[in-house]
């Protein structure tokens, strides 16, 4: 038989690798400037489209999505070709890949800073937009599955187990976390309300995690380590067990985001105890690669790529330790809400994903450009100030999560909060902010120069587009013949693979959701819990627009130091009117669950139009537009018709009827603002979101004031 | 047998309804030691990780070296130390279950994927191990909690903390008389009580009433007019519990401090600042 010709096609792989640099120096310009923001608000320009609430989104999303996955598709276009012994299933669906994705990123900058957002994190995106992404993502699952069933090779390397898992997986997590009801092209309400839209949302959020950035990089890690070190894969029963245990064991752990909410008890635990039991298969992956560097030391000394790797599988080794120990409840206790998540969550992105990201583009680019790489003392520089930045970074976060999270819980022996000022403990923490930034400024300044680098790189090569290379046909076997040992044979099977591991991941998904989703008993309802007023509404969704959840937390945990602090602790009844939830992840400012009544309507006008004024030293931004703005009631009908069609009882025919009663109330609000002689017309944005402020936490709050 | 066991481990667990046990072995303050305990070992077991992989590493090198070396060992006084070191090498290749890297050719196995081969080395002892410990802590873990019950779950951790909250707070109480509160607040001009209650003042009650008392958002407090009450115990009473817009301050300011401030809220009483507030509420004169 005679071996057959083809080309890789290398054209792709570049375009891929030139969208992840571009987009990682964008995404990470946004969150330096969210970074200076949370000691200097003025850097928001005093403009909505750039303030935190609004681009801390776009922060996550365009370093998520757009500078790993696009270098997640650059390293799986580079490696499965090669692997398959097979060019691309389809040249078109690769460009339809390519730039269906780039419209993505492109409509998530344009529509993020305008406000348009589910609130769901790293799924904020809006439905127009969750259309497109599944689309999008069939077309990659088709090339990718095309390209593995015309191939070369009879049994798929471990590399590519990871990919079907990612595909599969991820396939899953979108269509399950974007069940969303239209209100408008640009507004939609999560089906599902308060903690079974929290347990959904962490179930995705947390597998985003796993499975868009764990399973490629591990996928990416097993074909170019080997590659760049000239060593074999070290073992190849610990491919086989890591690789199935950490797909079997992630998809469980998502209910850690949620310890001590009103989670049912039985969920969160299983949180916790799959959480622990995923560190060996986590550290599986990182063994699997260090061990494979074995007799190739002396290499990692001289090559930078390697060096990138070392570090790079370091970082993941010390993220997926960390991850498990926040998990158990005594350390989430005092770590959540804190910088310390930050500073786990960046260890992870700034080392693993960043550090593999670039090992590959200075191992990949030089050669699709048959050229060396333009300057080893540049990549080097690069690797020096990118190890010292995520230090910088992860360091004072670190310690500005314990000082906080350990404030916030400290009484004095009058058994009164020690800081009941929340801004207090704010304040000790900025210098960790300040620097907290330069170590970000130090890694993007590493990443600017590797730009350079390889820009030169490419201009002094020439791209090999079509690179020919060939491989004998497959033969047809006997099935019956087939001798190997089972899981040898499943890898002559990519579809049968490809099926058991979504039932694998299926497991752990229904057990943890079906009973949450469907038995009323985990959600105990309250009676005097009731309907937003279609005021309030539109105020909350306002607060969404203006991503208060990326900085207040709407969830108040079973602590005496929280209802010390906030008021009475959560129920789950509360929420079931919360399409969607608005738990938040992360306290910069205090917990507003009880936020009704606190204050009045005056000092809520005062603080949004300056924090400044009521609380000295406020790092919050000011919110002038909301006092400018005019409150769009034309969606109301429609918001309070989407509302019932998701189960909220509004009485029948409520939604023609609904702007009247909001009229009424925007204009009490009004009325008592003038009472302190605030001048402000009942049809603004910012009566609204009084309204909607007012309102939080008080269908249950004991009201006790001087009065009674 | 192991998946059944599990299986109905998990049936367990998803049937067991969150009774609370009545009583804890560990007190709050335990289980904050307990976590801030966790938090550092958590930090020195990744560091003690990391070293242990630099010094596996070393050790294979040093291996490697040594074998390159074929006549190493005559006997001398170094001799013990060497063997010493010998067994210590081999306990660490047993552990990572590692061959010689000379001995290799012999683990490679069949087929290779674009150049990568892949070697038959068994996993890791110390790696299984490892996982075997995690699977049975959250097995124990799941019985404990959900099962036997003998460690309490998040609502009676709470009740707990509370109740000893209390108790100490009651303690505190029996030492050093009561606390002061709306009916036992009295008036007072002495300067230490007034220049403290000044502090308070100026770091809470200024931005809504003023930085001398004359009324921004909150209503003049230097005035003849008052809304809810001009007597000790009616300011103290407003602080405390806060009224309408006035937030309340119970849980922000000690019983001393909120004492503190309404004794220096009487003091202002008639010093006419500069811009103030029109007149609210009712005229009151003593």
């Amino acid at each position: 038989m005679q071996p057959e010709k083809f080309y890789y096609d290398n054209k792709i792989v570049r375009n891929f690798g030139i969208a992840s640099v571009i987009w990682g120096i964008i995404g990470m310009l946004v969150g330096l400037l969210i970074a200076v923001q949370l000691y200097s608000p003025g850097v928001n320009m005093h403009n909505q489209y750039t303030t935190f609430g609004r681009i801390r989104p776009l922060h996550t999303n365009a370093v998520i999505f757009a500078f790993v996955g696009n270098a997640i598709f650059m390293g799986i276009y580079y490696s499965l070709q090669r692997l398959m012994k097979a060019r691309m299933f389809s040249d078109v669906l690769s460009k339809i890949h390519f730039w269906g994705w780039q419209l993505i990123i492109v409509s998530a900058v344009i529509t993020l800073p305008m406000g348009f957002t589910t609130s769901h994190e790293y799924a904020e995106l809006e439905w127009p937009i969750d259309i497109l992404i599944t689309i999008v993502w069939v077309v990659f699952g088709i090339n990718m599955f095309g390209t593995i069933i015309k191939r070369r090779e009879r049994h798929i390397y471990v590399a590519v187990w990871f990919y079907i898992a990612t595909f599969v997986t991820i396939a899953v997590l979108h269509i399950v976390n974007s069940v969303e009801i239209p209100v408008t092209f640009w507004k939609s309400y999560m089906v599902y309300a308060g903690v079974q839209d929290a347990l959904v949302q962490w179930w995705y959020g947390h597998n985003a995690v796993a499975f868009f950035l764990t399973t490629p990089y591990l996928g990416m890690m097993y074909y170019f380590l080997p590659k760049m070190a000239n060593r074999p894969i070290y073992s190849y029963k610990l491919s086989i067990l890591h690789f199935w245990a950490l797909i079997f064991i992630y998809i469980w752990a998502g209910p850690h985001h949620l310890l001590y909410t009103t989670l049912p008890g039985w969920a969160q635990s299983l949180g916790v105890v799959f959480s622990v039991m995923l560190i060996a298969p986590s550290w599986g992956g990182m063994i699997n690669g260090l061990l494979t560097l074995r007799g190739a030391w002396d290499k990692v000394r001289d090559d930078v790529t390697l060096k990138f790797m070392v570090v790079g599988l370091t970082a993941y080794g010390m993220a997926t330790f960390e991850g498990p120990m926040l998990s158990l409840k005594q350390v989430n206790a005092i770590g959540h809400f804190t910088d310390w998540i930050i500073a786990h969550v960046h260890v992870g992105a700034l080392g693993w994903n960043g550090f593999l990201t670039f090992a590959i583009l200075y191992w990949v680019i030089p050669r699709i450009y048959k050229t060396e790489l333009y300057s080893k003392k540049w990549a080097s520089f690069h690797f020096w100030i990118g190890t010292l930045g995520i230090l910088f970074y992860a360091v004072p976060m670190y310690w500005a999560g314990f000082t906080q999270g350990l404030m916030w819980k400290e009484f004095t022996p009058e058994g009164l909060l020690k800081y009941p000022n929340f801004l207090e403990t704010t304040l000790r923490i900025i210098p960790m902010y300040i620097m907290r930034s330069v170590g970000g400024a130090m890694y993007l300044a590493g990443v600017i120069v590797m730009a350079v680098n390889l820009y030169k790189t490419a201009v002094q090569g020439k791209l090999v587009a079509n690179e020919a290379a060939e491989a004998m046909p497959l033969e047809k076997l006997n099935p019956h013949a087939n001798t190997e040992r089972w899981h040898r044979r499943l890898e002559t099977k990519p579809i049968l693979f490809m099926v058991i591991a979504l039932v694998v991941i299926l497991i752990g998904t229904f057990v943890e959701l079906m009973p949450t989703l469907t038995i009323s008993s985990n959600i105990p309802t309250i009676a005097s819990v009731k309907p937003y007023t279609p005021l309030e509404l539109q105020g909350r969704d306002l607060y969404i627009r203006e991503g208060c959840a990326n900085c207040h937390s709407q969830t108040i945990r079973p602590f005496r130091s929280e209802t010390e602090r906030y008021g009475e602790y959560s129920k789950a009844g509360e929420f079931v009117y919360d399409h969607p939830f608005l738990w938040g992840s992360k306290r910069i400012g205090p917990d507003l669950q009880r936020e009704g009544g606190k204050y009045g309507n005056s000092w809520h006008y005062n603080h949004l139009m300056d924090p400044r004024l009521m609380s000295p030293g406020s790092i919050m931004p000011e919110y002038s537009w909301l006092i400018s703005q005019k409150l769009d009631t034309s969606t109301t009908a429609a918001k309070i018709r989407a509302m019932q069609t998701i189960g909220v009882p509004y009485p029948a025919g409520y939604d023609k009827i609904a702007n009247q009663d909001l009229v009424k109330q925007a204009q009490g609000i009004a009325d008592n603002l003038a009472t302190d002689h605030i001048k402000v017309n009942s049809n603004k944005e910012i009566v609204a979101i009084i309204a909607y402020l007012q309102r939080l936490g008080t269908d249950i709050k004991a009201n006790k004031t001087a009065n009674n | 047998m192991k998946p059944l066991r599990l299986l109905i481990l998990l049936l367990l667990v998803l049937g067991a309804q969150p009774v609370f046990a009545e009583d804890s072995l560990l007190s709050p303050e335990t289980m904050n030691y307990i976590g801030y305990g966790t938090v550092i070992v958590a930090l020195i077991v990744v560091i003690i990780s990391m070293l242990l992989v630099l010094k596996a590493v070393k050790l294979v090198t040093a291996a490697l070296a040594d074998a390159a070396d074929p006549a190493a060992a005559t006997l001398t006084v170094e001799e013990k130390v060497a063997r010493k070191k010998a067994v210590r090498k081999d306990k660490w290749i047993r552990l990572w279950s590692l061959k010689p890297l000379s001995e290799e050719h012999t683990l490679i196995m069949e087929g290779e994927y674009d150049g990568i081969k892949e070697l038959d080395n068994p996993t890791p002892a110390w790696f299984m191990y490892l996982f075997y410990a995690t699977i049975a802590f959250g097995i124990g873990y799941l019985l404990v909690y959900h099962v036997f019950k003998t460690a309490p779950l998040q609502y009676e951790e709470y009740n707990i903390e509370v109740a000893q909250a209390a108790k100490e707070k009651a303690a505190l109480l029996a030492k050093t008389g009561a606390a002061v509160d709306e009916k036992t607040v009295k008036l007072s001009t002495d300067p230490t009580v007034l220049s403290s209650g000044k502090q308070v003042f100026v770091s809470r009650c200024s931005p809504c009433h003023g930085a001398a008392g004359q009324g921004i958002i909150g209503p003049n407090l230097t005035d003849d007019y008052w809304l809810h009450g001009n007597k000790i115990a009616d300011i103290f009473k407003t602080i405390k519990y806060g009224i309408n817009t006035m937030p309340s301050w119970e849980k922000l300011l000690s019983p001393k401090e909120i004492s503190d401030v309404s004794n220096y809220v009487k003091s202002i009483h008639g010093t006419n600042p500069p811009n103030p507030k029109a007149p609210q509420g009712v005229k009151v004169t003593d």
